[in-house]
């Protein structure tokens, strides 16, 4: 009950708060519940199934350039781009998926082969005129067009990706209170007795991976329109790729709401760190470092994990 | 036609010959049990049945559909379940959700395979205890989660490897029970076991494994008795 009610008052909070921010807490705000929402997305591949991916980094890219492509090109709207976009990711990822899971890549293997991927799908970018090689693509009218996914201010950029983490915490939810979910559980616990029990890992695997990439993908039609620039480092980087990760394990991996958590905490440190040390380039990246190396230590379940533990 | 027939299989790893020509059949309502001396290739055995290996030759046919290159959960759904010698729980699950992943192998409700997860921990004398975690279970009651964890996936033939092993006296008794009682819900039992007492028991025929091959076959007293037996867990006098 306290849980629930705890709940509900950060909900409130979430959806009333916003228009009363500053520019600035806005923009931690916006960049907290992105980096949410991604480490949402990977936690149900990574957290649930076990499949630790280094290269979720290949579907988010996959999202915002076809989002973007089409926008640009064709005129199409970025919020049927980015279902495109989702159902591109999700084939990408089924295909990756596939290869890696039907050859027995487990562990830490499958973790490279993921990260090959997306570092294949950058040096692509890189070297395609047609997606604008390594200058990227701008959108570059920005006269306020909600059916272009074009808004005034940030305040609806905030509202949109709100709804999106929600629903990624909703999807999560559903999952693992299902066949599925218990399934992938099983799989991360002990892949061999759950074909032993019936669980056709291959199957259960390939099903958390299209959702895993499909919601990945919507996260980087997001980005390219909060941000109205994308170029290969940043959509297909390894940067992505390890913030969506982290989230979910500092969060909780395999955890409803873990990956929300870990947000919440860590995009904050990594302000923090950026304001209080100003002037020595890297000092802050290495004091969020730091704070990674502790949680880690201490908390290996991840916040929710610790939660858990005490009650 | 009986549920599971192995036909001169034969397992290979390298220039290493594990399973030689063997052959076994288990007919329904039977409980049939599989000793041997250490490294004789009963867990391969096993493993052959329950695709998690291939046999290099020979066939496997249960309920007379061969299964040869079946995956193990395709086996499983088929009505084979195995449990492991060294069990392998989900460690960081409560004994109920174990179980329920068991349970998912003949629905897809969440609630229906909940029902029966209960059911088969009462049945298996876990019901207490389907709260704790796995890895904070007592090996008997490990013994237990994983043959509950394989029985509630409805088999008509379950495989037992080794669960008296590490057991005292008094616990060993209650699986025997158990074991009974499984058999009393028409489940066929294939039994790999070291506790002599038990395997007399309960057998109603024995297969003795000894470097591979097949040494001996028959009820338990005439395979006490066989020379070739004596000899294989002896050693032989010549």
């Amino acid at each position: 009950m306290a849980a629930e009610a705890l709940g509900g008052l950060a909900l409130g909070v979430l959806l009333a708060a916003p228009p009363f921010l500053p520019p600035y807490f806005l923009e931690i705000l916006i960049s907290v519940m992105l980096v949410g929402y991604l480490g949402a997305a990977w936690n149900i591949l990574g957290g649930y199934a076990g499949q630790f991916s280094f290269g979720h980094a290949a579907y988010f890219g996959i999202g915002a350039y076809t989002s973007t492509l089409l926008f640009l090109r064709l005129g199409v709207s970025p919020w049927l781009g980015m279902l495109a976009g989702g159902v591109l990711a999700a084939a990408f990822g089924l295909a990756a998926g596939y290869l890696s899971f039907r050859y027995g890549l487990r562990g830490p293997y499958f973790s490279l082969v993921t990260l090959a991927f997306a570092e294949m799908l950058r040096v692509i970018a890189v070297n395609t005129k047609a997606v604008g090689s390594s200058l990227g693509l701008v959108i570059p009218n920005r006269e306020p067009a909600p059916v272009n996914f074009i808004f005034a201010g940030k305040l609806p950029y905030y509202y949109v990706i709100l709804v999106m983490a929600l629903g990624a915490v909703w999807i999560t939810r559903v999952v693992s209170r299902s066949k599925l979910g218990y399934s992938l559980l099983a799989i991360r616990e002990n892949e061999d007795a759950a074909e032993a029990s019936g669980v056709d890992a291959l199957g259960m695997k390939l099903r958390a991976m299209a959702i895993s990439a499909f919601l990945t993908a919507l996260g980087g039609t997001f980005y390219a329109q909060y941000f109205a620039y994308i170029d290969p480092t940043i959509t297909f980087g390894p940067s992505v790729s390890i913030q969506s990760l982290l989230q979910a394990i500092v969060g909780g991996a395999g955890t409803v709401l873990g990956p929300v958590i870990g947000a919440f905490v860590l995009t904050p440190v990594s302000e923090l760190s950026r304001a209080a040390i100003r002037g020595r380039a890297g000092v802050d990246v290495m004091l969020y470092g730091l704070v990674l190396i502790l949680v880690i230590s201490f908390l290996p379940q991840g916040i929710m994990g610790w939660v858990r533990r005490r009650r | 036609m009986s549920l599971l027939e192995v036909d001169a299989v034969t397992k290979r790893f390298g220039g290493l010959t594990a399973v030689s020509r063997f052959s076994l059949t288990v007919g329904a309502g039977e409980i049939v049990g599989l000793i041997g001396p250490n490294g004789a290739g009963k867990t391969t055995v096993f493993h052959l049945l329950s695709g998690f290996q291939v046999p290099t030759e020979g066939t496997v046919r249960f309920k007379g559909v061969s299964v040869v290159g079946a995956k193990p959960h395709a086996i499983c759904r088929r009505g084979l379940a195995r449990t492991f010698q060294i069990v392998q729980p989900f460690v960081n699950l409560s004994a109920l959700d174990n179980v329920m992943v068991g349970a998912f192998n003949r629905t897809d409700e969440v609630a229906a395979a909940r029902r029966r997860a209960v059911e088969v921990l009462d049945f298996v004398g876990l019901g207490a205890r389907r709260d704790v975690l796995a890895r904070e279970l007592t090996l008997p009651d490990r013994k237990r989660l994983e043959m509950a964890r394989g029985l509630a996936t409805q088999p008509e033939l379950l495989l037992l490897d080794e669960v008296m092993s590490g057991l005292n006296p008094t616990e060993i008794e209650e699986i025997i029970g158990l074991i009974r009682r499984i058999h009393g819900q028409g489940v066929s039992l294939l039994i790999i076991e070291h506790v002599m007492r038990a395997i007399m028991a309960l057998s109603q025929r024995i297969v003795v494994l000894h470097h591979g091959e097949k040494i001996a076959e028959g009820g338990p007293e005439a395979v006490a008795r066989d020379p070739k037996v004596v000899g294989a867990y002896l050693g032989e006098q010549s």
